[in-house]
């Protein structure tokens, strides 16, 4: 037997590399993916979500662009037009964007809902950025620390979730004011945070016992550290996820409001407002029911198709076993 | 309540099998072109690393095999019959009836809504013409047989409220229940303790010899395998490599492959200051070398190597699927043939049918 | 009650495992007195209720009353079952959970006084290897940024002289410096282990836990990472306290191998002397139950009955009583002390000089 010491480090290092050289020819084989290209090629490979993420950005598109070009069109009056079909050129050959023809007020019905989407996208993600930051602050604060401050923090989430959020919803826009963009976007922002509270806070508790996290610590990694570079990145996938499902949540509560008339004023051009206006002239013109709809579950649709995707392109646990 | 038990014949013979896996990166090949036998009553112990396909091997027995997997091709046939060719129901009948299956985690297989009891019941029902009580007092029975102390109190308890080798003790139970003629585990004792396993290789002996049952055993575990089986398969990368009597495969390996598994687990009885090892790693089931599977990491490799190797017969019904004569010398045909004139003698090397 | 017959019972125990380190051949290394000296630790893990959690039902005792030595460039084995405490040690001595009571002594100094900024240069020189290759790399980092985190948390920002260092450590655990770029998925079990290693290498430390690190691979990988290890020992003077269940494994590298069960340590002694003539019931059982990858060979195999009680509510006495084949009436009456048996060898067995060595039976 020959004793450790007699053999020679050049002897160990050839011993060592030769032992791991076969396992490099392997990895030589496959392209260097890191984990964001890995996340595209899953998220590429779903095809849902990426009709989705199309959907979601014509339509934004839609809400921004078509404003701009028409300006005030989607609340301009037309009392000689009421209900007029569609028609593309005015009596003196402008274009007038009226492709969908008239409502009863002889307003530009696609110029409208473009108006309608884009305040409905927006109130969403204003929306859903409260709760998300509301969500990060309470539920990263509970599961990095735990313990009782945690258990405090669960059992107000758990009040706030035993509350009707629709009621809420309502009383906090009836007191201050409905029709007022803001107050419709902070009620369902303060309403909507407890879901992204809770799985910060999972995420949390299960990522400090990660052995990777622990071996940061081991390392001397400070706090701050840890929590910026090894336990919020894996923290936010799951959030991402909730922020888009929460922005189809967001867009039908607000429509929801608008519908009931507690939303916005039925000057402005929301779904829910329009819906709202449309059930008037249900019979006599039952595409501007139609229009809206439309646009708010291909909303819902698009984000719940790209949500599902993100959780599935985010999850390192889906390793592409298979190279 | 069991099927024929034919006199002749082996229990189960696996012909010329391959499971595939269809993903969107390609053919795995998880099993592919395998062929054995168990006879009544014998233990076949089924290793090789992660990866290598007896487990896919086994699901293909049991024909659980989900998609993106599938069967492709080749027969399994139990007293004779090709379980493959059978229909859906029929299949049914033949799981839990012939054979049973018990997995590393019984958790998987138990269902924790209902009382160990219960399922193992229902599982009697299944396969026979018993009643209610009869089924209980059979499942009662069937956990004392295992082993489980205070088997009435115990049989009225969910799979949560046992230890984990409690629940493989039920599992075993409930596989045992209908008295099958193989039993096919996978990998039993791995989520165990040395000491439980201790407990379960001794009860599965047991059972082994009362019942006169053949078992499938699949591990990666050695030692486990040293002690439980008479005939051993070492499988690699889909294929295998290696198969004959325990003895000779523990004694007089020929596969450089099994040679290099044996030489590199430290053991108990010897101390050396550097363990042997196997090069490398398990090449990816995607880029799976020309030739021999095992080549980029054996110590022995030739020029030959780049041609699939023979299945030679060693004698002794111990086979082995590589270049190297019985002596362990470079071939017959030479070291540094290749091409049509290796393939030939690959052919003509490679043992028949069996 | 209990914790007072504890306390006298440790407080001779450290004598006795100093002179065992005395005559431990420690391989390469240097018998120049403890590196690392655990005294009476102690962690009990709170089960907790009531409404906002902070009423006290009970305790595990994960660790209770552990004490051992480990030497200056010797691997001291630490085996025992799931739920014998052996993890929570670990994780104790590093002070990745806070302890309940006890002392750790690393050269000297009494790692639980350590303020933060004292605890981050002792971290310096006390590492960690995980089990689990998976769950021990960041996904989303790569195989540069994790080996140079420990670098770069102690104050080497640079990042040209980081990347050199990590270029270096990947070639001394036999990883290809090319993929210093790559990701952890795309490499095999073993090579992410290397990886950990080349973490844990990475500030240079005197001492690393390594726990489990060759659980979970591949037969075939294990003996590479366990050749690895023993290379880097000898090149850095690496102390190792190597925590696993695996018996042979365990033996293959450590000089010293202490047995726990149920939180406690039951048995300390040479490595070869504990698998030759094991002193304490226990030990024999577990050495027993271990198959030998050879069919021509059968030893004396002791099933042990029942399962391990709950570390919540362990046993009275000695823990060991309700599943021993020697027990007698004293045993779960009186708890066993870790005594010294003979030549620093150390068993918590009030009959260890009766344990007879395991037989070997021939095959049949």
């Amino acid at each position: 037997m020959v004793s450790r010491a007699d053999v020679s480090a050049v002897e160990i290092e050839r011993r060592r590399r030769e032992e791991a050289e076969a396992e490099s020819e392997e990895i030589d084989r496959t392209p260097v993916r890191s984990y964001w290209q890995l996340v595209r090629r899953r998220f590429r490979q779903h095809r849902l979500a990426v009709f989705g993420a199309i959907a979601l950005v014509v339509l934004a598109l839609y809400g921004i662009v078509v404003p701009i070009v028409t300006g005030g069109a989607w609340h301009q009056t037309h009392l000689f037009l009421p209900e007029a079909p569609p028609e593309l050129f005015d009596k003196d050959g402008n274009f007038t964007f009226a492709i969908l023809g008239y409502n009863e007020t002889g307003q530009n019905l696609f110029a409208r809902l473009a108006k309608a989407t884009q305040t409905s996208l927006e109130i969403g993600l204003a929306a859903v950025l409260i709760i998300v930051t509301i969500g990060i602050f309470i539920g990263s604060i509970a599961g990095y620390v735990g313990g009782w401050l945690d258990n405090l923090m669960m059992r107000f989430v758990d009040v706030m979730l035993s509350l009707p959020a629709l009621f809420v919803i309502l009383m906090i826009t009836a007191f201050f004011g409905g029709g007022n963009v803001w107050v419709v976007i902070l009620a369902i922002g303060i309403t909507g945070w407890t879901t992204a509270a809770r799985l910060v806070r999972a995420e949390f508790l299960s990522l400090r016992e990660v052995d990777y996290v622990q071996a940061a610590r081991a390392l001397g990694a400070s706090p701050r550290r840890i929590i910026i570079r090894h336990m919020l990145p894996p923290a936010l996938a799951p959030i991402v996820v909730a922020a888009t499902l929460g922005i189809a949540d967001s867009v039908v509560v607000e429509s929801a409001l608008s519908f009931l008339g507690f939303g916005l004023g039925s000057q402005e051009a929301s779904l829910g407002t329009m819906l709202e206006n449309a059930q008037n002239y249900f019979f006599s013109g039952p595409l501007k029911v139609v229009y809206p709809g439309v646009v708010l579950i291909l909303i819902v649709l698009s984000a719940s198709f790209l949500g599902d995707g993100l959780r599935d392109a985010l999850d390192p646990r889906q390793r592409i076993e298979t190279k | 309540m069991t099927g024929t038990r034919a006199g002749a014949g082996p229990l189960l013979e696996i012909r010329s099998l391959k499971t595939y896996f269809f993903t969107q990166d390609g053919t795995v090949k998880a099993v592919d072109d395998i062929s054995f036998q168990i006879a009544h009553g014998q233990t076949l112990g089924v290793v090789g690393e992660s990866g290598c396909g007896k487990s896919i091997t086994s699901l293909s027995v049991m024909r659980l095999i989900d998609r993106p997997g599938k069967i492709v091709d080749g027969q399994v046939l139990l007293n004779g019959v090709d379980l493959l060719t059978k229909s859906d129901d029929d299949m049914r009948d033949v799981r839990g009836d012939q054979m049973s299956m018990i997995f590393q985690e019984p958790m998987t297989s138990l269902n924790p809504v209902f009382t160990c009891g219960d399922q193992i019941a229902e599982a009697v029902q299944q396969h026979s013409t018993m009643g209610r009580r009869e089924a209980w007092e059979r499942a009662v029975e069937m956990l004392r047989l295992v082993g489980i102390p205070d088997a009435k109190r115990r049989a009225t308890e969910h799979p949560h409220e046992l230890s984990g080798g409690m629940r493989q003790r039920v599992m075993i139970a409930m596989a045992l229940s209908t008295d099958p003629d193989l039993l096919i585990a996978d990998e039993p004792t791995t989520a165990l303790d040395v000491t439980i396993q201790a407990q379960i290789l001794e009860l599965m002996r047991s059972l082994r010899e009362k019942n006169r049952m053949a078992i499938m055993l699949i591990t990666h575990d050695l030692g486990v395998v040293a002690e439980m089986a008479d005939e051993v398969v070492v499988m690699y990368a889909g294929k295998i490599v290696e198969r004959g009597d325990v003895k000779t495969i523990f004694g007089a390996p020929h596969h450089p492959y099994t040679q290099g598994l044996l030489r590199s687990i430290p053991r108990l009885d010897a101390r050396v200051d550097r363990l042997e090892v196997i090069k490398g790693t398990v090449p990816s089931p995607l880029n799976l070398p020309t030739g021999c599977l095992f080549k980029r990491r054996c110590p022995q490799r030739m020029a030959i190597c780049d041609v699939a190797p023979p299945v030679r017969d060693l004698g002794r019904d111990h086979v082995s699927r590589c270049w190297l004569t019985p002596e362990g010398e470079p071939p017959e045909v030479g070291a540094e043939t290749k091409g049509a004139e290796a393939e030939e003698a690959a052919e003509a090397l490679t043992v028949g049918a069996r | 009650m209990a914790d007072q017959t504890d306390q006298t019972d440790q407080a001779e125990a450290p004598a006795h495992v100093l002179t065992s380190a005395e005559r431990t051949t420690a391989r390469g290394g240097s018998a120049t007195g403890p590196l690392l000296k655990v005294e009476n630790l102690v962690k009990h893990f709170d089960i907790r209720g009531g409404l906002l959690g902070v009423t006290k039902l009970g305790a595990v005792r994960a660790v209770d009353g552990v004490s051992f030595t480990v030497n200056e460039g010797e691997t001291l084995g630490l085996v025992g079952e799931s739920g014998c405490g052996k993890t929570t040690l670990g994780k104790v001595i590093l002070r990745l959970i806070p302890e309940t009571s006890g002392e750790v002594e690393f050269e000297g100094r009494q790692l639980f006084h350590l303020n933060a900024k004292e605890m981050k240069a002792a971290r310096r020189d006390i590492q960690v290897v995980f089990q689990d290759p998976y769950s021990s790399l960041n996904p989303r980092m790569s195989v540069g940024e994790i080996v140079g985190e420990g670098l770069f948390v102690h104050g080497m920002t640079n990042r040209k002289e980081r990347e050199a260092a990590v270029r270096d450590l990947l070639k001394k655990v036999g990883l290809n410096q090319q993929h210093i770029h790559r990701y952890p998925h795309e490499f095999s079990g073993g090579q992410r282990q290397r990886i950990g290693i080349a973490r844990a290498l990475a500030l240079r430390p005197k001492f690393i836990v390594c726990d489990e690190p060759v659980s979970a691979l591949d037969v075939s990988i294990q003996s590479q990472v366990l050749n690895l290890m023993g290379d880097l020992q000898d090149e850095f003077q690496l102390t190792y306290l190597f925590i696993a269940h695996n018996l042979a494994v365990v033996k293959h590298l450590s000089s010293r191998v202490g047995v726990m069960y149920l939180g406690k340590l039951v048995e300390l002694s040479d490595a070869d002397e504990l698998y030759e003539s094991p002193r304490h019931p226990y030990t024999k059982a577990l050495l027993s139950a271990i198959p030998i990858p050879d069919p021509t060979v059968r030893r004396e195999r002791i099933v042990l009955k029942g399962d391990l009680p709950s570390p919540a509510n362990p046993p009275s006495g000695c823990r060991f009583h309700t599943r021993c084949p020697m027990a007698q009436e004293i045993c779960s009456v009186e708890e066993p002390p870790l005594r010294d048996v003979g030549g620093g060898h150390l068993s918590a067995c009030h009959f260890a000089e009766d344990v007879s060595p395991l037989r070997e039976v021939a095959a049949s």
